[in-house]
């Protein structure tokens, strides 16, 4: 996907519990809390416990940032489909 | 026939992309008898999320149909990275290649409204041993639709024609089933966690749109559409 593709998706997402895919394929969901011209905020689902924020020293705010460049894919992470 | 949502589905290759999803399917299987020895049909089986765990659950050789070449593409990747030992191919579900009484158990996960019913309900029985069973997870009408939202769904969906609870019945029994249950779990378009997909690479705005177009027609008051589970047989 175009880079200015990405950027806008996850403008659009912001605020809604999304799917990331990277490009080494892991795949991260959470809430994107803040987007920028080279990143992304997820807060993920799980803080604390295995949360990345608990480990990374984030904290509780915006959640840890993935590059644009990194990702793959967005998508919401709930969704109905027949 | 538009194929544009179900393209949809195969570019991002969302598993478990039917009302309920794959919990429902889980669910549903978790009350069947399916020895080792059982042949097994996934009719329409996208990614193979399904055919996958009925393999692995059970042992059963499992055979996964579907026509959509990325579909069949991302099944056989699947396949080949559990060293399953489920067959797929590629067929019509109205025509398929299979004797007359060929499996003990099919399943059909919102599959058969996108094709012509009758066909391929017909094909289905012809292939279903007569001590077998049938389950079916499909999209229903749940009041008569007008013709504004039928059309709707033809340009959304590719589909022709939304059946009502009792027109589905009526059909399974025309057709030959002798016993028809429904199982409700619930039949409200309840969304569901993705947690199986594998998305093609540079996928375009337009499909995001075109999940956006369906997101947002699902959730009109004014749409009455739903689905029924169905579990066919003769006994």
């Amino acid at each position: 996907m175009p880079y200015s593709n990405m950027y806008n998706l996850c403008c659009k997402y912001q605020g809604k519990m999304v799917r990331i895919t990277g490009r080494d394929g892991s795949v991260h969901v959470g809430e994107i809390t803040r987007v920028n011209k080279d990143y992304v905020w997820l807060r993920p689902r799980n803080l604390g416990g295995y949360g990345y924020g608990f480990f990374g020293g984030y904290g509780r705010g915006s959640g840890i940032p993935f590059a644009l460049g990194f990702i793959t894919g967005v998508v919401l992470a709930t969704a109905f489909f027949w | 026939m538009s194929r544009n949502y179900l393209d949809l589905l195969a570019y991002f290759g969302i598993g478990g992309a039917h009302p309920g999803g794959f919990p429902l399917t889980q669910l549903l299987l978790q009350d069947e008898i399916i020895h080792p020895c059982s042949s097994v049909l996934d009719i329409g089986c996208g990614t193979g999320q399904t055919a996958a765990f009925l393999n692995q659950k059970y042992g059963c050789q499992v055979t996964a149909v579907d026509n959509h070449p990325i579909m069949l593409e991302k099944a056989r990747e699947r396949f080949k990275n559990q060293e399953s030992t489920v067959q797929v191919i590629e067929g019509d579900a109205q025509k398929l290649h299979f004797k007359d009484n060929s499996f003990d158990f099919i399943i059909a996960e919102s599959v058969i409204t996108f094709t012509t019913i009758s066909k391929t309900l017909n094909e289905l029985f012809r292939l279903l041993k007569k001590d077998g069973r049938m389950i079916l997870i499909e999209m229903t009408a749940e009041e008569p639709l007008s013709r504004k939202v039928q059309k709707k769904v033809h340009t959304l969906y590719g589909i022709h024609e939304v059946l009502s609870e009792e027109e589905w019945k009526m059909k399974l029994q025309q057709i030959g089933f002798t016993h028809i249950d429904m199982i409700t779990p619930s039949s409200e378009l309840i969304q569901t966690e993705i947690t199986d997909m594998n998305p093609s690479k540079n996928l375009s705005d337009e499909w995001y749109d075109l999940w956006d177009n369906h997101h947002s027609f699902i959730h009109q008051s004014t749409v009455p559409l739903g689905f029924r589970v169905f579990r066919c047989g003769f006994k």
